[in-house]
């Protein structure tokens, strides 16, 4: 039955005249793709290591879904929900993540004040603001990295030092180079607690 | 006991200067190092890719000027990041790409063009060659050989070559620019993994050439930062290729440039110089008036990508053997500049000229793109194809009296 309407859908979309993006149809392929299991309902996610999309960067989410249906990015949890997505499709669910609201994590925990001060010396040594821009916002295929869950940015950043992580060019993984897991630590802590 | 050994090698290998270099911890990223205080807060960055289909009515042909004579129809859509085309001997174009790590395949059927996906899943397949009906296909340090393609397109079976030759896999630089030269050797690129640094030269920033089973390594010219293009003149077989300069020395230094290699292993300026910018980042200096100057300056980081010489003669006579170059535009400059086909020719005197032959890519008024030309190719109607990796399609150019 499930599949039955999965292949209705699919025929519906493919029917639909070619339109810019749309987040109502988005919202319909994120319920049918499960997505708020992982990223939470309304794109917040309530499930260690997995990334908020609420207000996420458009053009970001379309590159990282292209990357998994490509099977250019390996994780394992977004194969299933990324296989056989259309450009369109995708464009859709970037429309439907992007505008939903972005807000601080509510349960984020306290701030260290000296592990945040620490990150923003590294941030700031790093030039991120000049990608991500000064409230870390971001910008087209350049993420949102405020309002994320610290668990995972520090896992995405060592991922990036690590060379475990693609992107579209290399520069994350250079600007990653030589840092400790404290350095991350502390990056990602100041970044997690801007408001 | 091997073990030991290996450890020994990898060892030996992180001592060496080169690799020290890129090891050091304190080493800036690699497409921030020379980047001077002053321009630590710009705001360039390299243009987000485009990795989805544009529709047919969105792709700007009415926006694209060719000299008088020529015309300009999209010959084929649907196929995000396309950079390369090689053709095969029945006809198909094998088209390659960047980040979306696609080979696509296109067949022409008279009236409509089939895009189809040979390949996926490959890391920066940029670099195509084909010869006796196999295609070669270069991925960073991956070598993939799909032999008869034309009768697999439907089930390629690609032979794996890539230990072979033995390519670097740092990723920076590293997508690579492939061609069969008139020697019968399987010609590579390979850049340096960084903006600028002294790099191990018998590695890095050079072309160098393979028997077609990866054998017998040969190095062909030195000194390369960064060649994505190069072609072999049709009459005298020497090997000319187009070089990207470094970033972050300014808006109009150094010049992207073009070059003749007239002598094997010959050293072309990569790190001290780059089309008559001696560069003051790096500490030993060697001077400009050592190496052989470019053929030809290009401008300040106009990215050639396609550099083709005109192989058809359907085109005026002045166009016979021509270059084309596909600049595909800059990132690292506060106004575009590229995003436009040059043509280069050899005029009274052995002298070249360049001349703007494609542009309408670049809106100077509102500092913004609608293409990016990457790849050229002639036909045997004696037409050229250009590729727009911006909005993955194909443009057919052609005269008519």
């Amino acid at each position: 039955m499930k599949k039955l309407m999965l292949a209705v859908g699919v025929l519906l979309v493919a029917a639909a005249p070619a339109a810019a993006q749309d987040a109502a149809r988005g919202e319909r392929l994120v319920e049918e793709r499960g997505c708020t299991a992982c990223h939470g309902p309304r794109g917040v996610s309530p499930v260690p290591l997995m990334p908020s999309l609420a207000g996420q960067q458009p053009d970001f989410i379309t590159l990282q879904m292209i990357l998994f249906r490509e099977g250019l990015r390996q994780v394992p949890a977004m194969m299933e929900p990324a296989r056989g997505l259309t450009d369109a499709q995708i464009q859709d669910i970037a429309a439907y993540f992007a505008a939903l609201p972005s807000a601080p994590k509510p349960d984020r925990g306290p701030r260290n004040e000296a592990l945040a001060q620490r990150g923003a010396q590294l941030s700031a040594a790093r030039n991120c603001n000049a990608c991500h821009l000064p409230d870390y916002s971001g910008r087209a295929n350049v993420p949102r990295v405020n309002h994320q869950r610290e668990d995972f940015l520090a896992h995405t950043l060592a991922e990036y030092r690590d060379n475990l992580r693609v992107g579209a060019d290399t520069q994350m993984n250079g600007l990653m180079h030589g840092l400790t897991n404290d350095d991350i630590r502390a990056i990602a802590h100041y970044l997690a607690h801007r408001e | 006991m091997i073990r030991r050994h290996l450890l020994g090698l990898a060892a030996a290998a992180v001592a060496a200067p080169s690799l020290a270099f890129a090891q050091a911890p304190a080493a800036p990223p690699a497409w921030q190092q020379g980047r001077p205080a002053e321009m630590a807060n710009s705001p360039l960055a390299p243009h987000a890719p485009r990795l989805t289909v544009t529709p047919p009515d969105r792709i700007p042909v009415s926006n694209i000027r060719v000299p008088d004579g020529f015309q300009v129809e999209l010959w084929a859509h649907g196929l995000p990041g396309a950079r390369v085309m090689v053709r095969g001997d029945n006809g198909t174009v094998f088209v390659g790409t960047r980040v979306i790590g696609r080979v696509y395949a296109v067949r022409d059927t008279g009236s409509e063009r089939q895009v189809t996906t040979l390949l996926q899943g490959l890391p920066q397949p940029s670099g195509l060659a084909i010869r006796d009906g196999a295609l070669y296909v270069s991925a960073i340090h991956r070598v993939l050989r799909v032999d008869n393609v034309e009768q697999n397109l439907a089930n390629p079976q690609p032979v794996d070559m890539t230990a072979a030759f033995g390519l670097s896999d740092a990723a920076h630089h590293g997508w690579t620019h492939i061609q069969f030269g008139p020697d019968g050797r399987l010609y590579f690129s390979r850049g340096v993994p960084c903006n600028i640094c002294e790099t191990d030269g018998e590695r890095y920033a050079l072309i160098h050439s393979f028997n077609a089973d990866g054998s017998d390594r040969r190095i062909e010219a030195r000194g390369v930062r960064n060649s994505v293009g190069f072609d072999f003149h049709p009459r005298t077989g020497h090997l000319w290729f187009t070089n990207h300069g470094r970033d972050w020395a300014g808006n109009d230094n150094p010049s992207d440039t073009l070059h003749v290699n007239l002598r094997r292993g010959e050293h072309h300026g990569f790190p001290w110089c780059a089309g008559g910018f001696q560069d003051p980042a790096v500490p030993s200096q060697r001077l400009c008036s050592e190496f052989p100057p470019p053929a030809m300056v290009l401008g300040p980081h106009v990215a050639p990508i396609g550099t083709h010489f005109y192989r058809g003669s359907a085109f005026p006579e002045q166009y016979r053997n021509a270059l084309f170059i596909a600049n595909r535009g800059s990132w690292n400059r506060s106004r575009l500049a590229g995003f436009e086909v040059i043509v280069v020719r050899e005029v009274e005197g052995g002298r070249l000229v360049q001349e703007p032959f494609m542009t309408g890519f670049r809106d100077d008024a509102n500092q913004r793109f609608v293409g990016r030309p990457a790849g050229v190719l002639t036909m045997p109607d004696g037409s050229l194809l250009v590729s727009d990796e911006d909005n993955g399609a194909i443009y057919r150019v052609s005269y008519r009296r």
